[in-house]
């Protein structure tokens, strides 16, 4: 009888565990990355205009959009500048993805440890940043944290991803969706061109597997510089990848 | 449960008080950890490496 009466009790508190787990996971941790979103959010504007001080400083091109200034009319004014940009510390954040479809408006953190991805998508910072030549690469969570990548799986070839940095809006359009295991981190390697790719878990509830988002840019400060004159606004003439 | 454990406790009862917090605080960090290390097998960020 007393050990039906342990093994009860054993139960009863294995149940709550199981709900105060499920119950801090699904909600508890939203509150956390909703309260860092919202200290991100006063300061992106300040950490842009840092960014570009030190661009500036360095004697380095800034995008004429971004300082409001005039194209410059040197006397080469049809070679097209590349506009660098440099990383900030990590955690701290540095641009905002927008994806309609997806549902994604998020401000995005440098850095891709636990506590970086606690406040929203992060970037690898062993990859180039958004808008720059190579594969800038982002992963964010898909369940927990408010969820930022939830809805990923929803984008499809076409569709665009816009991210906001010092430099200007850098504008995708995604290449390819697909799902891979959480080891093949050839899809982090560089690429020709400018791509961004977004990585979360698969399926939904799960880290067994990876989702991944390729997109290629189509528009922004670095387009030209790295694409070339395009005729057409999706870049469908553009570079493909490396 | 908690009653059994301060009633175990050695010294006056302001020092089993105290160490009550202590344990019960200690308790709590342990569990948000273990929740936080267990949250990593339903989502953990989608990090590819």
């Amino acid at each position: 009888m007393k050990v039906v009466r342990i093994l009860g009790w054993a139960m009863i508190w294995s149940g709550g565990l199981i709900l105060a787990f499920l119950a801090y996971q699904l909600w508890g941790t939203g509150f956390i990355t909703a309260q860092a979103q919202a200290d991100a959010e006063s300061q992106l504007e300040s950490i842009f205009d840092n960014t570009i001080d030190q661009i500036q400083e360095a004697g380095l091109p800034v995008a004429p959009a971004v300082v409001g200034t005039a194209p410059d009319q040197g006397s080469d004014e049809t070679a097209p500048v590349l506009y660098p940009e440099f990383a900030v510390d990590e955690g701290n954040p540095f641009a905002r993805i927008i994806s309609e479809k997806a549902e994604v408006d998020h401000i995005v953190f440098e850095g891709v440890r636990r506590d970086d991805l606690k406040k929203g998508p992060g970037h690898m910072p062993w990859t180039p940043l958004p808008g720059q030549p190579g594969n800038a690469v982002i992963s964010g969570h898909r369940t927990t944290y408010e969820a930022p990548f939830a809805d990923l799986d929803l984008l499809e070839d076409g569709d665009e991803i816009t991210v906001q940095t010092a430099t200007g809006a850098h504008i995708y359009t995604v290449r390819e969706v697909l799902i891979v295991e959480p080891t093949d981190v050839w899809v982090t390697e560089p690429r020709e061109g400018s791509w961004l790719t977004l990585t979360t878990c698969h399926p939904r509830r799960s880290a067994r597997q990876r989702l991944v988002v390729f997109a290629e840019l189509v528009d922004g400060p670095n387009f030209e510089y790295l694409y070339g004159a395009s005729d057409t606004a999706d870049g469908s003439d553009s570079v493909g990848v490396g | 449960m908690l009653k059994r454990i301060y009633n175990g406790l050695p010294g006056p009862p302001p020092v089993r008080a105290g160490v009550m917090v202590v344990l019960l605080v200690l308790a709590l960090m342990a569990l948000a950890l273990a929740f936080e290390r267990a949250g990593d097998l339903i989502d953990n960020g989608g990090v590819i490496q």
